[in-house]
């Protein structure tokens, strides 16, 4: 997973929001910036193309409400 | 950029910190100890405390993995790096911080085979690509992390992997908190809760701290009208006679957290007798290690480790840096010889380390007067 120089992969405080492309099974494809990446889904497996990811370390830890962040 | 701006908005963050300036009362000083490195990071990097009235103080807690690693643990590391076949995989953070015999990074540099990763599950593809080789990730982290190395380890089960092993230094939030609150002439009136741990944990895990300990917490995310709503929140509670958990981070953060990832991390690790944390001590129950079940992909179990607990150098003074008792600037040693590039304690290796996050932004502490003492928040 991409993350920014400027801070600290290690407790995630820069978790990255993500935009759900295309899901595989437990992997799923991931917008970030102007890349992809992949990220394992264990943890969210109803994530669907579309979904909005806040991933760390590899691997989704929630989905973000997008009526929260509005 | 979409998500990033609207919590960047300088007019949300002035009406903030007017808001917050009348909610403070003159004179009485209010200390709100954020837990996270990363929000360290983040008040450091934008200035926010230039926008706090004097009556709001910010003390830096213990909230960044990398920093309260005690030393034998990274000679540990170094031990599994050094063993021939071996490749220690872990995050680029690690790669720095100072054991009893120098750095991975050091080690790496004498010939140790040390990979830097961004991803457990990272190093287990390592270990399938190379089956000749045993592949060990040193993890670490709070409850953030914690959740990709059970999902790797639950993975390496699955397939049988017999090259591929966990050296597991995993950290629970609530122990140190409690050490802090158990501190003798606690200068903490009220907490600024970690985001993306809670994310695992969920925000009904700190009630303890209002029912037992009197004090009120804000979970928060890590963008400056976060933080500033935060910390608004905090000195609301305060004048309306409340002392509650609450929540800022409501897009991501649920009272019951992911239960999937707790579930995960107790299908694969459970907690220790006690872990030694640099600035602590040791904290019964305050870390994980791997289960007896897994113990095929235990490091600690396949490796002779030294195991050798080592003292902190004399002049560095992280461990009162890290509950809050000193700023970074009070160390003799900060900014001359501790530095990012040279660190003597682990507060100056990652970016989220508190004395990092001061140095690498320069900011001059503004004049404060004299914290006054009060009454803790809602006590």
């Amino acid at each position: 997973m991409t993350i920014d120089a400027e801070h600290c992969l290690t407790c995630g405080d820069r978790a990255v929001a993500a935009r759900v492309q295309s899901v595989d099974g437990l992997e799923a494809v991931v917008a970030v910036a102007a890349d992809t990446e992949r990220v394992a889904i264990d943890l969210v497996p109803e994530a669907r193309p579309g979904d909005l990811l806040l991933c760390h370390a590899g691997i989704a830890l929630e989905r973000i409400s997008e009526d929260a962040v509005r | 950029m979409k998500y990033v701006d609207e919590y960047r908005d300088p007019g949300l963050a002035r009406g903030l910190a007017a808001e917050i300036r009348s909610l403070v009362t003159p004179g009485e000083v209010v200390r709100v100890m954020e837990v996270c490195g990363g929000h360290t990071h983040a008040i450091y990097r934008h200035g926010l405390e230039e926008l706090l009235p004097p009556e709001v103080e910010l003390v830096h807690g213990p909230g960044c993995p990398v920093c309260v690693i005690p030393m034998g643990r990274v000679d540990d590391a170094i031990s599994i790096a050094e063993t021939d076949g071996v490749v220690l995989a872990t995050f680029g953070d690690m790669l720095r911080v100072p054991g009893g015999k120098g750095s991975l990074l050091e080690a790496q540099a004498r010939g140790a085979d040390v990979r830097m990763v961004y991803s457990p599950l990272d190093a287990l593809e390592l270990a399938r690509r190379e089956p000749d080789r045993h592949v060990c990730f040193f993890a670490i982290g709070f409850e953030t992390t914690a959740p990709a190395t059970a999902v790797t380890l639950i993975r390496a089960r699955a397939e049988r992997a017999e090259n591929f092993s966990v050296f597991c230094n995993h950290v629970l939030i609530e122990p140190p908190l409690r050490a802090i609150l158990e501190t003798p002439g606690l200068k903490v009136d009220a907490f600024v809760g970690p985001g993306h741990v809670s994310t695992v944990i969920g925000t009904d895990a700190y009630r303890f701290i209002p029912e037992e300990y009197g004090r009120p917490i804000v979970v928060s995310a890590f963008e400056p009208i976060d933080l500033l709503q935060s910390i608004a929140m905090l000195l609301r509670q305060h004048a309306e006679g409340r002392c509650e958990v609450e929540n800022q981070y409501t897009r991501v953060v649920r009272p019951d957290g992911n239960p999937r990832a707790l579930a995960a991390i107790a299908e694969t690790m459970e907690p220790r007798e006690d872990f030694e944390w640099r600035g602590l001590g040791a904290l019964p129950h305050s870390a994980l290690r791997v289960r007896d079940e897994l113990a095929s992909l235990d490091a600690e179990r396949l490796f002779t480790l030294p195991g050798a607990r080592i003292e902190d150098p004399k002049a560095c003074r992280c461990g009162e840096v890290l509950t809050g008792q000193i700023k970074p600037w009070e160390c003799g040693v900060f900014g001359t010889a501790c530095t990012p590039e040279r660190p003597l304690g682990t507060c100056m290796v990652s970016s989220e380390g508190a004395c990092a996050a001061f140095f690498s932004y320069g900011r001059l502490r503004r004049p404060r007067e004299e914290a006054s003492e009060k009454a803790p928040i809602g006590a």
